[in-house]
């Protein structure tokens, strides 16, 4: 048995763990759903990266030649459609784009399947995502600053006025996820900060429940976004946007005032947050691994272990198992493939002894 | 405001993509038949025919076409009264089984909701009780108020998580010797008018072409029990509960929108008994003239009873003031009836209603002078004595 890690997903999480195995002397294949690498990155059109606003696609690209080397084999088009084995010896069933399957044995594998952001027409009513075109997402905006613009959907001009919303499918009791998904404080500034360069003249709001700026996100974006570009937060709970005229007329509480709140936007951005992608919740079952209560990959160990799942040999890395920035997504890459490899060449002198 | 459908549909389309969400809330339906299976309860099957409708997170829920028990509505029955009238008149004029009880009591849970009266086992006795009934009788439950259908499903909730409570209520009932039964589905008559509104297109002789309608969703239809109210993709996207807004549109009638459609009607059940002036100006202020200033609708057409009542009759005190209101408000049940060549009066009863619907009528195609006129001659036979009360052979006349 070479020193095989089967890695699940080309996004980020599977490309840095990628490059981290074949930097450490192992053989990797790569299986990606889609045809190109760079996984949500990619497929949601991220612009700039928060906190620093470097561009996306340039650090995507610096990933993907990561793993153009001979000891990576990457199948795209492809998906894991069955697993047998166990720690040392999996033997992995991979449909590619033509649906013949292939085998690939593997000492260990590495799930990096990524997340989905929350659709935001499951909490109905609040949120008109799919009744008005001028309700947007985070990833709808990133999508449209990439292109360096910011217009209405509906009609192709620059707004007046912008208004966040904060903890769309995040901390909410209601809807059974009541995690916070982390990123989306930082990236709800990161893409107010953008808009504000690029129209001056348009007011930009954030109507948040608390802003989450983990370590040093408080100096990066917090305070330039209010600072330096005069990015309104407002603390309150939004509870509905109905149509008014040819605006959005959006409603709530603020809550530091402690009163009823209407005011009306031009375009309204839905922070949405961290669910587990599809891929996420079918590899789950395909290799037989538990899932936390919100669907996401289970790692019993944690906090001290946030890589092995409940399947020995079998780990997780990136935001399969749960709301993760990059930063989190590329050190439990690395430190996957480093687990991986590990019980690879540990199981390898117990396997040729019982074989003996 | 302009809705390039192309920007929508791709969101669609990508959702489609997405695959299936994870419902964030268990099927409590399927306790209910882990309870059965306990032996703890009887569930009352839905019987068949029954009509497959969606539910907010996707779920099928069976609505019976015939054959059903009729919880009537206290408000209905004392201030509407051509409300309940018009939903057994759809049920004749579609050949339907139904069962009308002369011994269904009243929920209570106005009292409940309004002045926090009662407690937990008496509200889950009664409901349980109903059901009793209902199960008695071999006919399955239709709820015709709105308060009473959210109500039970709270109740149904309580007790599915409480054994205390079953075994609290399992003891009154049996006191009362009424067998202790969970019904399979909680069917409210709006979801039936919905699950039927084809039918009820086949059979319309009247063109709506021309009549624009504004929808009320009740609150305690969609707000309570959220995931067991219907929804529909092809109506507002799905984003709001589709009963009522698609039994217009399958009339052939105009559905217009207006920002405030989410807000409660007014009633507030509180607010009606102690601070009716709120109620008053909050119907005509927040809804009714909303309405005619970004829809300028015909008809408000709703699913409740208190919000037709509170729509309908707070409008005389805003007329005082010289406000912007006048817009007839009746049930999609009464309207759905009228569509199909039902009597205004003998049937729908609309003179027991407060704003002007003649208009209405008039646009509608019905010539309601004439039919004033036999309601009139209905009335001197009621008081010579020739008749004691209308019967439906009288309605149909």
């Amino acid at each position: 048995m070479p020193e095989t890690v089967l890695i699940v997903g080309g996004g980020p999480a599977g490309l840095e763990a990628a490059r981290a195995v074949a930097d450490l002397g192992g053989r990797v294949v790569l299986v990606e759903r889609r045809e190109v690498l760079g996984g949500t990155p990619d497929e949601a059109n991220y612009a700039a990266l928060t906190p620093h606003l470097g561009s996306a696609q340039e650090a995507l690209d610096r990933l993907r030649a990561g793993v153009g080397r001979p000891e990576v084999e990457v199948l795209l088009g492809s998906t894991v459609t069955a697993c047998r084995g166990s720690v040392g010896d999996f033997t992995v069933t991979v449909s590619g784009p033509d649906g013949a399957g292939r085998e690939v044995g593997a000492g260990a594998v590495v799930v990096a399947t990524g997340f989905t952001h929350f659709d935001p027409g499951r909490e109905t009513q609040m949120y008109g995502y799919y009744e008005f075109p001028d309700v947007i997402t985070l990833p709808d905006a990133e999508k449209m600053l990439k292109e360096h613009r910011f217009v209405r959907p509906s009609t192709g001009e620059p707004p007046r006025s912008v208004a966040f919303i904060q903890c769309v499918g995040s901390r909410d009791r209601r809807i059974g996820n009541e995690y916070c998904s982390k990123v989306c404080c930082g990236v709800a500034s990161k893409e107010a900060i953008e808009i504000r360069r690029l129209l001056p003249d348009c007011k930009v709001y954030i109507f948040y429940i608390d802003m989450r700026m983990y370590g040093y996100w408080e100096n990066q974006i917090y305070w330039p976004a209010q600072e330096q570009y005069n990015v309104n937060y407002i603390r309150g709970i939004v509870t509905e946007i109905v149509g008014k005229g040819d605006r959005l007329l959006m409603k709530g509480e603020d809550t530091t005032m402690g009163r009823p709140l209407e005011v009306l936007m031009d375009v309204i951005v839905l922070s949405v947050g961290m669910e587990p992608s599809r891929g996420t919740r079918e590899i789950a079952g395909i290799l037989g691994l538990e899932q936390n209560r919100y669907g996401f990959i289970a790692a019993p160990g944690e906090p001290m272990d946030p890589i092995s799942t409940s399947v020995p040999g079998i780990y997780v890395a990136g935001a399969a198992a749960g709301p993760r920035d990059l930063e989190d997504t590329m050190g439990t890459a690395g430190a996957a493939a480093a687990r991986a490899l590990g019980v690879i060449r540990s199981a390898r002198p117990a396997a040729a002894t019982a074989g003996a | 405001m302009p809705i390039p459908l192309n920007v929508l549909e791709a969101r669609q389309l990508a959702r489609h993509v997405q695959g299936p969400q994870t419902p964030p809330t268990e099927d409590i339906r399927e306790k209910v038949f882990e309870l059965e299976a306990k032996g703890e309860w009887i569930v009352q099957r839905v019987p068949e025919p029954w009509l497959p409708v969606t539910t907010k997170y996707g779920r099928i829920k069976k609505i019976p076409v015939g054959h059903t028990w009729h919880h009537k509505s206290c408000g209905q029955c004392g201030h509407i009264p051509g409300y309940s009238t018009s939903i057994f008149w759809l049920h004749r004029a579609l050949g339907l089984d139904y069962d009308d009880p002369r011994d269904q009591t009243s929920c209570t849970a106005w009292n409940y909701y309004a002045s926090a009266t009662s407690n937990v086992g008496a509200q889950a006795a009664v409901a349980m009780r109903n059901f009793g009934a209902a199960y008695e009788s071999g006919y399955f439950p239709q709820i015709h108020c709105g308060t009473s259908y959210g109500h039970y499903k709270e109740v149904r909730e309580q007790l599915v998580a409480h054994a205390d409570l079953r075994d609290e209520v399992r003891r009154i009932c049996d006191r009362l010797g009424r067998p202790f039964v969970m019904p399979e589905e909680i069917v409210h008559y709006s979801e039936w008018v919905y699950a039927m509104r084809d039918e009820f297109a086949r059979r319309r002789v009247l063109d709506l072409s021309n009549i624009d309608v504004t929808v009320h969703p009740a609150c305690h239809y969609h707000k309570l029990v959220v995931e067991d109210a219907i929804y529909d993709p092809d109506v507002y996207g799905g984003q709001r509960t589709a009963v009522v807004s698609a039994v217009v549109t399958a009339l052939g009638a105009n559905l217009k929108d207006y920002s405030t459609w989410y807000d409660c009607c007014g009633f507030g059940f509180r607010h009606i008994l102690v601070q009716r002036d709120f109620t008053r100006s909050f119907a005509t202020l927040r809804k009714i003239e909303v309405m005619r200033e970004e829809a300028d609708p015909d008809v408000v057409l709703t699913h409740d009873t208190g919000c037709v009542t509170t729509l309908d009759q707070s409008q005389f005190a805003a007329r005082a003031h010289d406000r912007k209101v006048g817009v007839p408000v009746m049930s999609e049940s009464q309207f759905a009836a009228l569509a199909m060549g039902a009597h205004p009066y003998r049937v729908c009863q609309l003179h027991w209603h407060n704003t002007d619907y003649r208009p209405l009528l008039e646009k509608m195609g019905i010539d309601w002078r004439e039919r004033w006129r036999e309601f009139e001659d209905d009335l001197e036979r009621l008081k010579s004595g020739e008749k004691q009360f209308l019967t439906w052979e009288d309605a149909d006349a």
